[in-house]
């Protein structure tokens, strides 16, 4: 029954991880844009919502809606401060600006939303139980949601045009240009659908744990990045894979060491994957430096 | 004679694009030896593959009666194999004396201890560096340019500048990729006569050359390479008259 | 009003005026610097020249592993931890002489690099930064959860007084000098380490890869060596923290505090000696000066490293190759 539950804990913030994986992996995956300041964006965006509700009283649901849009404009400024003036340049460039981003960012949503830990709402209450086993509403509705966003998400990169020029730019760039794709445009709005992707998995995940913090980011930014290098870093399937495992790896290694190590276990594979695997479950082998 | 340098049916494929296929090729000691062949015939991957640079696919390289196939670049430096590169590679933001410098690397023995104390390996490392590198730029013609950076030289420069870093290593065997691409006449004598010279001083040189001009009148043996084959080999003459190299030029036919 | 040319020609003056005499300069800082705890008695602006010492250092030594070889290190603040808590674990239960505990503290944080080198060796740019960072974080959660010996997130106060025969180093003019002696001792050595053929190895691994590995270079050996050597001073510079605050917690070795060096070095410039000392002297000082900014400082860190990055990519003091980043190919 324990293991039962802790695998349902496991595939429930493996969901969220996937959702946040998918943002990353589309921004350095598929756009080839380096980023250290993922984590302090998806902090940010969750900060707005909880803003809105909390100081001033939305309905959480207009909350999530409002800050949404919000976020695809952080997505749009951090494209402009790091990234455009930087695209033809060796890619470390794009490390450093978007370390300095993400440490700016860090600190001002510090020092508008405070240093503590806020307590965020749950979506909805409430529980079931099957079998003998506790499952919450919360998990149910963040499972269900990502796999339906997964299946949008799928959609939008087969059948629309945008999303068809977004895979095409990062398969053969000049090719992409060749056929009339605007680049430019292409990466703007690539990258903030990842960075609001990043901010619905980063809003579900404070809901799950009823907690936000400002410092949240760096460890955020780097489970993602985690995941993503574990799934495979061009394929889009192997970040959903990735959070997954990593999700429930996570939970049972919490039931089997205590809580304090569960980050370390995360770091750990972290760094497992990256010197034993570094392209991944999934994916090609890229070579960004 | 002996041999220097002797390749057992090399193989390098890229995603099942045979690169390089079944090259066997000997060098002798003491020779020129070009390589010649169009575009994507596989030369500088065998430059690639026999420096270890890129991994063969299936084959041996055999240097000196020693199997070096599995040898890392710098091991392979380290026995005395040196080289330059097509698209120069040289260390852009440092001057053309400190790129020399670096390029004694195996000549030399500082390590940290020396280097803090100034000690007597220190001392007799960088005298040798310093005296040789200077020495080097001279015989390359570079001995007023040993302060401009390397990525401010001219292109010409930028190639002489590169086999001087690759005498650094003091090779036995030396390999050159397209020495004189780019090069004017004049510029071109200048390091046909400098090849020339190192290989009277004793050095076997392969050379990967677009210029017919400088092939013929470098070389003592050719090797001709189309899409990863060895389709002809021997002395300037006998390969320029060979059907099918002039085939493999000119298409089909032409011959 | 000035023209455009008035004015870069005026800097350009500046310029060669600041080079001719470049020694006399760095003479003139270096004599104020000693002078400086003497001409003021004010016993806080000497507590924060201690501290802007000890970032120098720290950020020195983390410009030797980013800026010599490119390696962006982003969980410093682990190994300024490792030296820290090496320190105060000794001291609280040994009496060991201070120089040997500086010591110990630089050669635990080094080892440590060797056992996090080995296996990033072959990682490039943000996957060695994600993977530094991973690092950082789990020697600071392990910092917090072995409390058998490290207290957890109590610390460990009473970290005794270094003593050095009957002299006990005090006072925050004591330790200014003392920080001041560690900086000069580190910029001499490193000097002479660059300008060797251990420096120009390092050099050649930042410059050309390619190129290195046909010089004979073994490239992952340098990587390696670059680490422990920096990490080295991380480690002195987290001793001497530990011996002048005389107590450590792991609170202090958050990311941010490895960010705030990062960000040091960046503005003063990677791969000179003199930039880090500049970036970290600037980054730490002008905080000061406008007391009110003391909330907003990691902001005005992440404002100057954008700042820097579209208008001076070098940093103020910074090597050459970074103003020629456009030029370069992409890699």
């Amino acid at each position: 029954m324990f293991w039962i539950r802790q695998i349902i804990n496991g595939i429930t913030q493996g969901s969220i991880y996937a959702l946040m994986a998918i943002g990353y992996s589309l921004i350095f995956g598929k756009l080839l844009l380096v980023t250290f300041a993922f984590g302090e964006m998806v902090v940010f965006g969750v900060f707005v919502s909880y803003y809105l509700y909390a100081i001033a009283g939305l309905n959480l649901f207009l909350a999530v809606i409002i800050a949404l849009p919000i976020s695809w404009g952080l997505g749009m400024l951090v494209d402009k401060i790091c990234y455009e003036k930087f695209r033809d340049e060796p890619r470390f460039l794009m490390l450093i600006t978007t370390i300095g981003f993400g440490i700016f960012l860090k600190s001002f949503t510090q020092l508008i939303f405070g240093t503590g830990y806020r307590s965020y709402p749950n979506f909805i209450e409430g529980k079931i139980i099957v079998g003998g086993i506790r499952i919450t509403y919360i998990q149910i509705f963040i499972i269900l949601t990502t796999l339906l966003l997964l299946y949008g998400l799928n959609l939008f990169f087969k059948k629309t045009k945008l999303g068809v020029g977004i895979i095409a730019l990062s398969n053969d760039l000049d090719a992409a240009k060749l056929v009339g794709i605007n680049v430019n445009k292409s990466i703007k709005f690539g990258h903030s659908l990842g960075v609001v992707l990043g901010v619905f998995g980063g809003m579900m995940m404070v809901s799950y744990y009823n907690a936000i913090g400002a410092s949240m980011g760096p460890i955020l930014g780097l489970k993602a990045f985690t995941v993503v290098v574990f799934g495979g870093i061009t394929s889009l399937p192997g970040a959903i894979i990735g959070g997954f495992t990593l999700g429930i790896l996570e939970n049972l290694s919490v039931a089997t060491f205590g809580s304090g190590y569960k980050d370390i276990v995360a770091f750990v594979i972290l760094i497992l994957i990256l010197v034993l695997r570094p392209s991944g479950l999934l994916g090609k082998k890229i070579d960004l430096f | 004679m002996a041999t220097i340098l002797k390749t057992d049916k090399v193989c390098k494929y890229f995603d099942g694009v045979k690169a390089v296929d079944k090259v066997s090729i000997e060098v002798e000691e003491g020779i020129i030896l070009g390589i010649i062949g169009p575009n994507g015939a596989g030369k500088t991957t065998l430059f690639n593959v026999l420096t270890g640079m890129l991994a063969e696919t299936d084959g041996k390289v055999i240097y000196k009666n020693k199997d070096i196939t599995k040898l890392s670049p710098q091991d392979i430096t380290n026995i005395g194999i040196s080289r330059t590169f097509q698209n120069i590679k040289l260390f852009d933001h440092l001057s053309a004396h400190e790129n020399v410098k670096i390029g004694f690397h195996t000549k030399t023995k500082t390590g940290f201890i020396d280097a803090i104390f100034k000690t007597k390996t220190y001392k007799n490392d960088e005298q040798k560096v310093n005296e040789k590198g200077i020495k080097l730029l001279k015989r390359v013609g570079l001995a007023e340019k040993q302060e401009i950076l390397g990525q401010n030289l001219s292109y010409g420069d930028k190639r002489r500048l590169e086999i001087a870093r690759a005498l650094a290593v003091e090779p036995d065997l030396l390999l050159v990729d397209e020495p004189t691409a780019g090069m004017n006449a004049k510029e071109t004598r200048t390091i046909v006569e400098l090849l020339d010279k190192l290989n009277d001083e004793g050095i076997t040189v392969i050379i990967i050359e677009h210029d017919m001009g400088v092939i013929m009148n470098l070389c003592d043996e050719i090797v001709v390479l189309n899409d990863g084959n060895v389709i002809s080999r021997g002395d300037p003459n006998y390969v320029q008259n060979d059907p099918a190299v002039r085939e493999a030029y000119l298409g089909k036919g032409a011959s | 009003m000035f023209s455009n040319s008035k004015i870069s020609n005026i800097i350009g003056k500046l310029k060669g005026i600041i080079l001719e005499n470049k020694l006399k300069i760095y003479l003139i800082i270096l004599i104020s610097a000693v002078i400086f705890p003497i001409i003021t008695d004010n016993q806080y602006y000497i507590y924060i020249g201690v501290l802007t010492l000890m970032y120098m250092i720290l950020a020195s030594s983390l410009n030797i592993i980013v800026g010599y070889t490119y390696q962006y290190l982003i969980g410093f603040a682990g190994f300024f931890a490792i030296g820290a808590y090496t320190t105060a674990i000794i001291t609280t239960s040994y009496e060991v002489n201070f120089i040997f505990v500086f010591l110990i503290s630089g050669i635990i944080a080094s080892i440590f690099a060797l056992l996090l080198g080995i296996p990033t060796s072959r990682l490039g740019g943000i996957f060695f930064a994600f993977a530094t960072l991973g690092f950082g974080e789990i020697i600071r959660l392990i910092i917090i959860n072995w409390d058998t010996l490290t207290r957890g997130t109590f610390g460990i106060p009473g970290i005794p007084r270094p003593k050095l025969f009957n002299f006990i180093i005090n006072t925050n003019t004591n330790f200014y000098y003392f920080a001041l002696l560690i900086l000069l001792v580190q910029l001499f050595i490193s000097y002479r380490v660059i300008n060797s053929r251990v420096g120009r190895a390092w050099l050649s691994l930042k410059e050309n890869s390619e190129a290195a590995k046909a010089m004979g270079i073994k490239i992952a050996k340098y990587r390696v060596l670059n680490l422990m050597y920096g990490t080295f001073w991380a480690g002195m510079g987290g001793a001497f923290f530990a011996y002048f605050t005389q107590y450590v917690s792991p609170d202090t070795f958050v990311l941010d505090e490895g960010f705030r060096i990062f960000a040091m070095v960046l503005v003063g410039g990677m791969g000179t000696l003199i930039g880090p000392i500049a970036g970290s002297g600037l980054l730490t000082i002008l905080p000061e000066l406008v007391r009110e900014f003391a909330r907003y400082q990691l902001i005005i860190y992440g404002i100057a490293i954008l700042l820097i990055i579209h208008y001076r990519p070098q940093g103020l003091f910074g090597a050459k190759e970074l103003a020629q980043a456009k030029v370069e190919e992409k890699k």
